[in-house]
């Protein structure tokens, strides 16, 4: 494996001049940028900048090339420097508002119009404002703003490739806008891409790359996105062709990184399922994930009425920065998974603190877009296609979707959710930080609403609608038979109905929580019992660190009350409590009170949260065994001996009792030599080797 | 060999005894305090249920208390008496010398092999489980005695999560691998330290301890003992814990002749183990089944 490196490194701002004693001019800076000289041009940009202090113009253009070069951090420093020497210098302005664009930033806008202010002939920020507005969904504002920036200057390619890109999007090949230039159509791909029109994307990466075939960094996405949708070997070449020609920004170099560590996974098949596995918990993961993707798939196939025509690839990553690698540059995206057309990327539990992640939920959030995506061919809304997702997560079980949480809560009260007309924005780019998090609810809830109040099958109507390429209003007029307004007046009634109690008491719930928290730290039981009962039903869905269930039970098991201590932990389990810690507290208490059946329902959630315990699987198989669900002791115990058991001997021991049990005798033999082998003397099994063997 | 000598120890050391002096140091704070007084008392109550054994257990002990507590066992120990010493707390490292911090003065690594050097029993095990313990290892070695560090030198200082898992062994099944009645104390430290290994996997957390054991009297302490890196073959021969009935056996005359054929059994098996690699799977499997099953008629035999 070849060792790579970031480029920015090279552009370090701790660069030393290279031997250079008189200052250089802007003139030899800019050639030697020109000449994709870049250390060369940085070292001169240095010199400008120490030679002449005082002067914004050098500090924005040595900014404008760290921003070429990867290094929008280093960039933004510089177009401050340059504000602080000239508040309303357009150039910086215009800087800072492509530093925000990168990052999906709400000031992106701001910016781009501070820069216009300062210079109304400043086309390069009418045109960036036509792109954000395009990013953001919303073709009309984009094609005014594009109309703006061709005023100003006819040969405004950028702002011809936004109208093109408006009617491509629109299944118009035939636009009069088309700006037969590269690095237009890589702005028209990147927009597709946004729009998760992958296929499409790659289509006009390529008509890029044959306009201008030096465009490294329409090769980098050309490469990036043919390994989004599982073409690895074409992409391998792309990227390494980039990096060859010094195009090595972290998207090119981490994606490297991580088509050379395949080799440290797994890959397990069926007809309809392609799963990715990381080769240390490959055996151990493999049954769960794999009997998941088949339900998920035989549940969707019905409710979406619909038959996907390949098999859906999951890959499932250890390393949380590997999955992230596999979102570089998307704005909005959930952090645990992503769906590009048929391939699924996703953190492993093994990738998250316990009891932060439900992978099986995460995988059908996913399993969802996979299908309404490739329904509406991506032509889809992201609110729509999210909250449908969001939606899923519940409707497999109750107790599997996010609960409702304090930011939401806040957004609510502070009446900061989004028209439905409006809500992509919330996704593309956010205004305050959990405007992700909030429009992800806020969809959900949306989707939960029509299918409350209208049924599935005009949630399905919609999805049929939106392929033929409605857009959110003329959806919802169509199937809901009403205007967006009337839906947003509605849903919000409904929505603060369902959430006035949670809502109003927030404030009152937070204060006495924290009474709560200290009773309990001072054993005072009685008042916190007290205290913790009146609050409990204010805020039910808190099931995070510190929730009242938690502190109920203790404080009944502190006084000897089993019984209503498993009922606090039942109702926590019930409201989407996900620690393993508790799950597990409560199936040893309900094991205790002789409900096996119950505990053994318990364990198996954990299966879906954290299935990376060796005393879950171990614990989860014995009651099986004792209920006579052998198959699925049987999964339980082989779930122990996939990832090198503490005691091997009594693991393969357990796995031949519950092959014995299913009538297996010559798998349970099999196991019964494994168990022998590594502890000869085990007598237990010693003892049933005999019996099998007379 | 190893079965034979691990019999031959186990039968000579049923007239022994074995000195357990569990130690606590200072917690700093309440949580800490808390959790090495409870891990005390569960060694304390797992170590007092193997025969012929002394227990004492010294919780927030000064020097002098070990000091006095160590001395006492140098005049009472015997040569074929065993000798376990388990330190829980926070330890320090200068980069020259590793102190366990107790009340007042602490005791440094030197100081206590001084101490442990007195004590005649033959065999002796330390088990060092405080932050930075590894820098005791050098002070401690010695010919015939076994030291387990939760850290792999002085300078893994975070407090450490291994005697948690340390006491476990004492208590679950599990940790006798081989199940062979009897708790190795190369079997605890294994048990010990994967669940140390897999608590930080689970919180996803990067591991700050890494434990390590030394037996040859010379070594830096390894991971992960074998024949390979010649640690561990000590360890493997030092009965920390018996949790079973297999030592009573051997006081039977009458079944002499059974053990003797039940060892005979077990050597053969652990050198067919051996020829594993050398043998077609189906043949292997036909050779161990027979072994197994005639061990297990013996074992039959012995039990009645």
């Amino acid at each position: 494996m070849r060792l790579r490196t970031i480029l920015p490194a090279i552009l370090c701002a701790t660069a030393g001049l290279t031997g250079q004693t008189l200052a250089p001019t802007l003139a030899q800076a800019e050639s030697l940028w020109k000449q994709h000289r870049y250390v060369e041009s940085n070292d001169a940009f240095r010199a400008l900048v120490a030679a002449h202090p005082r002067n914004a113009e050098y500090r924005v253009r040595w900014g404008r090339l760290f921003l070429e070069r990867f290094n929008a951090p280093e960039a933004s420093k510089l177009f401050n420097e340059a504000l602080e020497i000239q508040p309303k210098r357009a150039d910086a302005l215009l800087g800072m508002a492509l530093v925000a664009a990168d990052g999906f930033e709400a000031q992106a806008t701001h910016f781009a119009r501070q820069a216009l202010e300062a210079d109304s002939h400043l086309v390069d920020a009418q045109e960036l404002l036509a792109r954000l507005a395009l990013e953001d969904n919303n073709p009309a504002k984009a094609a005014e703003e594009a109309h703006k920036a061709l005023a100003m200057s006819a040969n405004a390619t950028e702002a011809k490739a936004i109208l093109a890109t408006i009617d491509w999007l629109n299944d118009k090949p035939d636009t009069p806008w088309d700006p037969h230039e590269g690095a237009a159509y890589e702005t028209a791909a990147r927009i597709f891409v946004l729009n998760r029109r992958y296929e499409e994307g790659i289509k006009l990466f390529r008509k890029a790359i044959a306009a201008q075939p030096d465009l490294w960094s329409a090769h980098s996405q050309l490469g990036i996105n043919l390994m989004r949708l599982g073409h690895e070997e074409e992409a391998r070449t792309e990227l390494e062709l980039c990096y060859e020609n010094q195009y090595r920004d972290a998207a090119t170099v981490n994606t490297l990184r991580l088509m050379d560590s395949y080799k440290n996974f797994v890959t397990y098949k069926t007809d309809r399922t392609v799963l990715r596995l990381h080769k240390k918990e490959a055996e151990l993961l493999h049954p769960y994930f794999e009997a998941e993707m088949l339900r998920a798939l035989a549940t969707y196939d019905k409710k979406y009425d619909f038959k996907l025509d390949r098999p859906v690839q999951v890959e499932v990553y250890p390393d949380h920065e590997d999955f992230a690698v596999r979102t570089m540059g998307m704005p909005g995206l959930g952090a645990l998974g992503v769906t590009f057309g048929y391939v699924v990327a996703m953190d492993s539990p093994s990738g998250r603190p316990p009891g932060t992640f439900h992978w099986a939920s995460t995988m059908w959030h996913e399993f969802s877009h996979v299908y309404v995506l490739n329904m509406t061919n991506f032509r889809v809304p992201r609110w729509f296609t999210e909250g449908l997702a969001v939606h899923e997560e519940t409707a497999v079980s109750p107790e599997w979707g996010d609960r409702l949480d304090p930011h939401v809560i806040m957004a609510i009260k502070d009446k900061k959710l989004l028209p439905v007309a409006e809500l992509d924005r919330g996704f593309v780019r956010p205004e305050y930080p959990t405007q992700v998090v909030v429009s992800y609810f806020e969809a959900g809830r949306m989707c939960d609403y029509i299918d409350r109040e209208w049924g599935w099958p005009k949630l399905l109507a919609m999805i049929h609608d939106f392929a033929a390429g409605a857009s959110t209003p003329e959806a919802i007029e169509k199937e809901l038979g009403i205007k967006p307004e009337e839906f947003d007046r509605r849903f919000m009634a409904a929505l603060t109905a369902e959430t006035k109690k949670t809502v109003d008491g927030f404030d009152k719930w937070r204060d006495q929580l924290k009474e709560v928290a200290a009773e309990y730290k001072a054993h005072n039981y009685e008042d916190m019992i007290r205290d913790a009962s009146a609050i409990r039903d204010t805020y039910p869905d808190y099931v995070e660190t510190g929730n009242v269930y938690q502190f109920l039970a203790d404080a009944y098991l502190a006084k000897g009350d089993k019984k209503i201590a498993i009922g606090q932990l039942e109702r926590y389990a019930r409201e989407g409590g996900r620690s393993p810690d508790t799950l597990k507290q409560l199936a040893t208490l309900l094991e205790e009170a002789g409900n096996r059946k119950e505990a053994a329902e318990v364990l198996d959630r954990l299966n879906y949260i954290q299935p990376i315990d060796e005393d879950l699987h171990r614990r989860l198989g014995d009651l099986w065994l004792s209920l006579g669900n052998t198959a699925g002791a049987i999964r339980e115990y082989q779930a122990v001996l996939a990832k090198a058991p503490t005691d091997p001997a009594a693991s393969h021991f357990n796995l031949a009792k519950a092959y014995r049990t299913a009538n297996r005798p010559d798998a349970a033999k099999d196991e019964l030599l494994l168990s022998l082998e590594s502890a000869p003397g085990f007598r237990p099994a010693q003892k049933m080797l005999l019996e099998l063997s007379k | 060999m190893r079965l034979l000598l691990t019999l031959l120890l186990t039968a000579a050391s049923l007239h022994a005894t074995t000195y357990y002096v569990t130690v606590t140091g200072l917690g700093g704070e309440p949580d800490y305090e808390q959790h090495f007084a409870m891990w005390a008392k569960d060694i304390e109550k797992a170590v007092k249920t193997s025969p012929d054994s002394k227990v004492e257990t010294l919780v927030n002990a000064t020097r002098e208390q070990v000091r006095a507590t160590l001395d006492g066992i140098a005049k009472q120990a015997k040569p074929q008496d065993a000798f376990v010493l388990m330190l829980i707390g926070h330890g320090s490292f200068d980069g020259y010398e590793y102190k366990i911090n107790l009340p007042g003065p602490d005791l440094t690594a030197s100081e206590l092999a001084t101490l442990l050097d007195r004590i005649p029993a033959s065999r002796q095990l330390v088990v060092d489980m405080t932050s930075s313990s590894g820098g005791a290892i050098e002070f401690l070695r010695k010919p015939n005695r076994v030291v387990i560090a939760a850290t792999k030198n002085g300078t893994e200082k975070n407090a450490t999560i291994f005697a948690r898992y340390w006491v476990e062994a004492l208590g679950d099944p599990a940790a006798d691998s081989d199940k062979n009645d009897v708790v190795s104390a190369l079997e605890a430290f294994r048990f010990a330290d994967k669940k140390t290994v897999a608590f930080y996997e689970s919180q996803n957390r990067l591991a700050t301890e890494h434990a390590v054991l030394e037996d040859t009297g010379k070594g830096e302490g390894v991971r992960a003992p074998s024949p390979e890196n010649g640690e561990g073959m000590l360890a493997a021969q030092f009965p920390l814990l018996r949790i079973g009935a297999t030592a009573m056996a051997a006081k039977d005359p009458a079944k002499l002749q059974l053990l003797a054929k039940k060892d005979e059994l077990e050597q053969q098996i652990d050198k067919l183990k051996y020829e594993k690699a050398a043998i077609p799977p189906d043949e292997y499997k036909k050779q161990l089944g027979a072994l197994l099953l005639k061990l297990a008629q013996t074992q039959e035999e012995i039990d009645k």
